[in-house]
C-alpha cells in the first residue's frame, strides 16, 4: 500500500475500506521510525477554526483515533459541573407532578464554576463548600390591572408561567464573598419550567451538587462533542466541460469550483471540509476511475458545543487534564499493586 | 491519611472524585507467567476512555509484542488490559510506560492548544 | 422518600389546619380556602363551587432531581 494512502479510509460505492489504522511498530516492513514522543510533537498539530462563547470548532491532527475518542468521551461524561441534585418541596400546587418538577428543575444548567467546590459524598452534610441553595417561590394570582376580558395567561394572570430567572440563590457561609465577582445562577434566564393558574403555588428548596455525565446526563458540560474524519477527494484524471459541471453538483455547494483553462472547463476541488461524503458521485459512469473518496484517519474535526456553563477552549484542556489524571492514578494503583505482587513473591 | 487528603482536595481542581477511586484499582488477574512477561491487568472504575487510549499508547513500544484490552460484561465497571512483551522487559514496565507515554502525549496536547488559543488565528465569534 | 433536610430548610407555611371537627379544603374554582364541617354539604363559602381540593400535607417532601 502507498504510503500516503496508510491513513486514508477509503469510501467506496457499496463499502468503505481500509477503516483501522496499523501505525504500530513493524506493522510494514518499509515503516522507518518507530514511534517516539520527540516524533509525535512534531507531527501531531491543533487548529482551531472557530471560537464562540459556546461553541468551539477545531481539529486534531496526527493522532488516534483512541485519543481522539478519550477526549470525546470525557467532554461527554467526565468532566463535573453543578447540578441541582435534591429538591425539598414544601409546597406545590401546581399542575406538574412533584417528582417531574424535580427532574425538570435538575435539568437546568447552573452556572457556577465547579472548580470551587467540592465533591459531596452521600453520607457527607451539605455545607458551603459543596453545596448551592436556590430557592423557588411562586405563586400565581388573577392580574387585577388586565383589561376586562382578556384571553393571553401572560396578561390575565401574574405568575402564570416560572422561569429559570425566578430560582434565587440563597448564599450561604461565605459564598456571597466568594462569587460576588460571578454570582451563582441559571445559565439562561428564559427556560420555562412550569406554568401556573392563579391558586397554584410552588414553594422548594433546591441543593446544587457536584456530579459528573457519566452519573446524569444533567452534569454533563457539553451539549454536544463530536468529531468526523476530514473528507478527501482525490480527482485522478481530470475531469472537465459538461461533466465538470455534473462533478461539481455531485457535491455540497462550494466542495467543487470550475475553472476555465483556454476556454476548457475542470473540476477543481476547493474545500473538501465541507462535503458530507454522500457518495452521489460514485453513481455516475462517466466519473468512474476518475475520482476517489478518501477520510484522513488521523484528520479529526472536532465540533463542541458547551452548556455555557464552562468556556468551550477551557472544556478541551479540562479534558485533556482528566485524562492525564486518569494517568496518575492509575501510575499510582499500578505501583500499589505490583508491590503487592513483589511481597508475595518474597514469601 | 485524613490530613493529608484534605490538603490535596483543597489544592487540585479534583476533576476526578478520588474518595470514589476504589481500594484496589489495579489487579493482575491469575495466569500471569512467572516473569511477567504476559499479563493481564484487571482495572476497576475505568472504560474505554483510558482502555483504548492506553491500549494504543502500550501498543507503540517495539518492545510490545501484543496488547489488548476488553470489557468482560458492561454491568461491571472493569476493564481487563492484556500485555505480552518481549523478555527485554515485562508487562508491567511496559504498563507504567505506556501510562507515562500517554500522560506525555496529553501534556503536548494541551501545551498545543493553549499555544494556538494564544496565536488566535481564528474566526471568532459572538 | 421524606426526611428532614439538615440544611435549614424553612417550615411549611400552608398545610392542613384543622380546628376542632372543621377540615379545611381548597375550592377548586376560586382556590379560597374553605372550612367545612361534618355532614356540612360540600360548598365553597366564597362562590358556591362544589369542587373542594383536599390540602396538601404540610411536611416537607425531598425528592431527587433525577
Amino acid at each position: 500500500m502507498a504510503l500516503e494512502d496508510r491513513n486514508r479510509v477509503v469510501i467506496l460505492e457499496d463499502r468503505v475500506e481500509n477503516v483501522s489504522g496499523a501505525e504500530f511498530p513493524m506493522s510494514f516492513s518499509d515503516q522507518g521510525i518507530p514511534f517516539t514522543l520527540k516524533g509525535f510533537k512534531e507531527s501531531f498539530d491543533i487548529k482551531i477554526i472557530r471560537l464562540t462563547p459556546t461553541d468551539i470548532e477545531f481539529d486534531l491532527i496526527g493522532v488516534d483515533a483512541s485519543i481522539a475518542n478519550a477526549l470525546r468521551r470525557i467532554l461527554i461524561a467526565e468532566i463535573p459541573t453543578m447540578a441541582i441534585e435534591k429538591v425539598y418541596m414544601i409546597n406545590n400546587t401546581g399542575i406538574i407532578q412533584d417528582e417531574v418538577l424535580a427532574h425538570r428543575l435538575g435539568l437546568i444548567p447552573i452556572k457556577a464554576n465547579p472548580d470551587e467546590f467540592l465533591w459531596k459524598r452521600a453520607d457527607e452534610q451539605p455545607t458551603d463548600q459543596n453545596t448551592i441553595v436556590f430557592k423557588l417561590e411562586v405563586a400565581c394570582s388573577h392580574n387585577r390591572d388586565a383589561t376586562p376580558g382578556e384571553a393571553d395567561p401572560k396578561m390575565k394572570y401574574i405568575n402564570s408561567a416560572v422561569y429559570s430567572s425566578q430560582l434565587v440563590w440563597d448564599p450561604r457561609g461565605d459564598q456571597e464573598e466568594r462569587f460576588a465577582m460571578d454570582p451563582i445562577r441559571p445559565v439562561h434566564e428564559d427556560i420555562l419550567i412550569t406554568k401556573l393558574r392563579p391558586g397554584h403555588e410552588i414553594i422548594c428548596e433546591l441543593h446544587c451538587e457536584k456530579g459528573i455525565g457519566k452519573d446524569h446526563a444533567k452534569f454533563s458540560p457539553v451539549a454536544t462533542a463530536s468529531y468526523r474524519l476530514l473528507p478527501e477527494i482525490q480527482i485522478l484524471e481530470d475531469i472537465i466541460g459538461e461533466d465538470a459541471e455534473l462533478f461539481r453538483d455531485c457535491f455540497p455547494p462550494g466542495v467543487v469550483d470550475i475553472v476555465e483553462e483556454n476556454g476548457v472547463k475542470r473540476a477543481k476541488v476547493v474545500n473538501p471540509r465541507k462535503d458530507t461524503v454522500s457518495r452521489e458521485v460514485l453513481r455516475h459512469k462517466q466519473f468512474e476511475g476518475k475520482v476517489r473518496l478518501t477520510r484522513v484517519r488521523d484528520h479529526f474535526i472536532f465540533n463542541v458545543e458547551s452548556t455555557g456553563i464552562i468556556a468551550p477552549e477551557k472544556l478541551i484542556s479540562q479534558a485533556l487534564d482528566v485524562l492525564i489524571e486518569k494517568c496518575d492514578i492509575s501510575k499510582t494503583a499500578l505501583a500499589q499493586a505490583t508491590k503487592g505482587n513483589s511481597e508475595e513473591d518474597e514469601e | 491519611m485524613a490530613a493529608m487528603e484534605v490538603t490535596e482536595e483543597n489544592t487540585r481542581p479534583n476533576y476526578i472524585a478520588l474518595l470514589d477511586t476504589p481500594e484496589e484499582k489495579i489487579t493482575i488477574l491469575p495466569g500471569a507467567s512467572a516473569d511477567l512477561t504476559s499479563v493481564t491487568f484487571c482495572i476497576k472504575e475505568e472504560d474505554h476512555t483510558l482502555g483504548n487510549s492506553l491500549r494504543w499508547a502500550i501498543m507503540q513500544n517495539p518492545q510490545v509484542d501484543f496488547c489488548g484490552y476488553s470489557i468482560p460484561h458492561p454491568s461491571e465497571a472493569k476493564t481487563n488490559v492484556r500485555i505480552q512483551t518481549t523478555e527485554r522487559t515485562n508487562a508491567v514496565e511496559a504498563m507504567a510506560k505506556g501510562m507515562d507515554d500517554l500522560k506525555v502525549v496529553c501534556l503536548m496536547m494541551k501545551d498545543k492548544l493553549a499555544q494556538r488559543l494564544d496565536e488566535g488565528d481564528f474566526a471568532r465569534m459572538n | 422518600m421524606s426526611s428532614q433536610a439538615q440544611y435549614g430548610v424553612q417550615k411549611s407555611m400552608t398545610g392542613v389546619k384543622k380546628t376542632g371537627s372543621q377540615m379545611s379544603y381548597l375550592c377548586a374554582a376560586c382556590a379560597k380556602p374553605t372550612e367545612i364541617k361534618p355532614k356540612e354539604p360540600i360548598r365553597c363559602h366564597d362562590c358556591g363551587h362544589r369542587i373542594l381540593y383536599k390540602k396538601r400535607t404540610p411536611r416537607m417532601v425531598q425528592f431527587e432531581a433525577r
